[in-house]
């Protein structure tokens, strides 16, 4: 299919993802999110510090992507981006992975992995079908 | 018969535990009251007046002369001078004719009944008697006015020896060790669903909630049972604040904000529709308790400071005129770049400079492009 071929870029956030970072990192990005459905993982282990501008610029990253049918997908959130995401809600917005390859070869399936889950729970005989 | 009390309050550095801004715990507010002043009441409501509480000073630059209530003779100590100070201090009690001094330890917060505390001690006729509880040691304890030497050596070992026989009362109340944040949550917890003694501070308008005087709730704010909001604090139109969540005095709570589960420290600002759970916030820190971590905020849209009134300004500004002097004067040479620029940028700047500055189509050198499919 013509979307298996496309590509997924993986790119890791900087420690601290203020005003300037983010512009940094969102001119890093660009050329790859105006493209033709563009597939981002943006990997936020090494976050640190993730204030309100660096939330803006994940929303902005997505929006770029979604406009062009495309995504942005999290992956490997440190303690920090994590707890930043839960007070902004951000973080039913985003996928979310464990790791930057978990996020990328979601691309691939056709259901995101959370959803792939519960069916394969559905599946097992040793849990009972909801009445 | 003369008791008086004697609190003692050092900041106890484990490494086991959720670090937080400011070491002692005690002085914090836990629906409106602190446990040192929670504690110093319970004193005093058993007939053992005055108490004296000894502080030790903090780090640098934090000011704790707000967190003491002003109700209690509170006596800062340096770390070094902590125990002569405690020391000092029961001599004083010793010598303006107590019988008896009741040494209280924070720590760990206990609803101790202190007068069969009392009556444990003299009908032993010890001189020094220690609470327990479940075998293990509090750092309560009851000492005979006279007995100055057995005081001596207990505060000279950090209460932890003593030169007598030390008899025992065995406590079977609440306890709480209140060793880090989630220590200071659960006490809050305790307190609104009437687990202890120590009732709030404010009046309970329906059931399980409590408001202290001068709180502000806006209208289209919904407080849900049990919750306590702090004298002075605001909480604005569509904010919610639920499950044992305590918003201290002169906090803020902006439009459209959940808090579950939280204790919001005084003077904090939340930002506007954020999802506040299960942490303690305040002074520019949130202690994420389901994570286990501590996470320094520094965007004030976030996590903010509410600004004191204008006496408070003054005299705070009166207290640091010296050091700003100095940094006026030499901080010149070695002053650090800020850690981290706040928020305040508008979007359209941001996306502006990116989305309009380059258009190249060459990704930079840190960009890895990995392949859905094939051999790559």
């Amino acid at each position: 299919m013509e979307t298996n071929s496309r590509p997924v870029v993986v790119k890791r956030a900087p420690d601290r993802l203020n005003a300037r970072a983010a512009r940094d990192f969102l001119r890093d990005v660009q050329a790859f999110l105006t493209s033709d459905r563009p597939q981002l993982v943006i990997d936020l282990s090494q976050v640190e510090q993730l204030d309100a501008a660096g939330i803006e610029m994940l929303l902005h990253c997505m929006a770029q992507a979604q406009k062009r049918d495309g995504d942005v997908k999290l992956a490997a959130l440190s303690d920090h981006a994590a707890v930043m995401l839960e007070l902004t809600r951000m973080e039913r917005l985003f996928e979310i992975y464990e790791t930057s390859t978990d996020a990328a070869r979601s691309f691939s399936g056709f259901l995101p992995n959370a959803m792939r889950q519960q069916l394969l729970h559905h599946k097992r005989p040793d849990f009972p079908a909801a009445a | 018969m003369d008791m008086r009390g004697l609190i003692l309050v050092s900041a106890d550095d484990r490494e086991d535990r959720l670090p937080f801004v400011a070491p002692p715990l005690p002085l914090f507010d836990v629906a409106g009251y602190s446990p040192l002043l929670r504690m110093a009441k319970r004193l005093e409501s058993s007939g053992v007046s005055p108490v004296v509480a000894v502080v030790e000073e903090g780090q640098p630059g934090f000011s704790r002369a707000q967190m003491l209530p002003p109700s209690i003779d509170c006596r800062p100590a340096t770390p070094n001078g902590f125990w002569r100070a405690a020391e000092n201090a029961f001599n004083d009690l010793a010598a303006s004719g107590a019988d008896l001094v009741l040494v209280v330890r924070m720590g760990a917060y206990a609803e101790i009944d202190f007068e069969k505390f009392v009556h444990s001690h003299l009908g032993r006729n010890c001189r020094v008697s220690r609470v327990i509880h479940e075998a293990e040691t509090l750092d309560i304890l009851c000492i005979s006015g006279s007995r100055r030497n057995d005081a001596a050596s207990l505060f000279r070992s950090g209460l932890a020896r003593c030169r007598s026989e030390c008899e025992y009362f065995v406590h079977q109340g609440y306890i709480n060790p209140l060793n880090d944040a989630r220590d200071l949550r659960q006490l809050a917890i305790d307190i609104l669903t009437l687990k202890t003694e120590t009732p709030t501070a404010g009046r309970e308008i329906r059931p399980g909630v409590w408001f202290a005087p001068g709180a502000c709730i806006e209208k289209g704010a919904r407080i849900l049972a049990p919750a306590f909001i702090g004298a002075s604090a605001v909480v604005r139109n569509a904010a919610v604040i639920t499950r044992c969540s305590t918003i201290e005095h002169h906090a803020h709570v902006d439009c459209g904000t959940v808090v579950e589960n939280c204790t919001v420290l005084p003077h904090t600002s939340i930002g506007a529709c954020l999802d506040l759970t299960h942490s303690v916030a305040g002074a520019g820190q949130i202690v994420h308790l389901r994570r286990g971590v501590v996470v320094d905020v520094h965007d004030q849209k976030l996590l903010g400071r509410v600004s004191l009134g204008v006496g408070a300004r003054l005299a705070d500004a009166a207290v640091n005129l010296p050091q700003r002097i100095w940094r006026g004067l030499f901080g010149g040479l070695d002053r650090e770049e800020p850690a981290a620029s706040p928020a305040l940028t508008p979007s359209s700047e941001l996306l502006h400079e990116a989305c309009g500055g380059e258009t190249s189509a060459e990704l930079a050198p840190n960009l890895v492009i990995a392949r859905r499919y094939g051999d790559q």
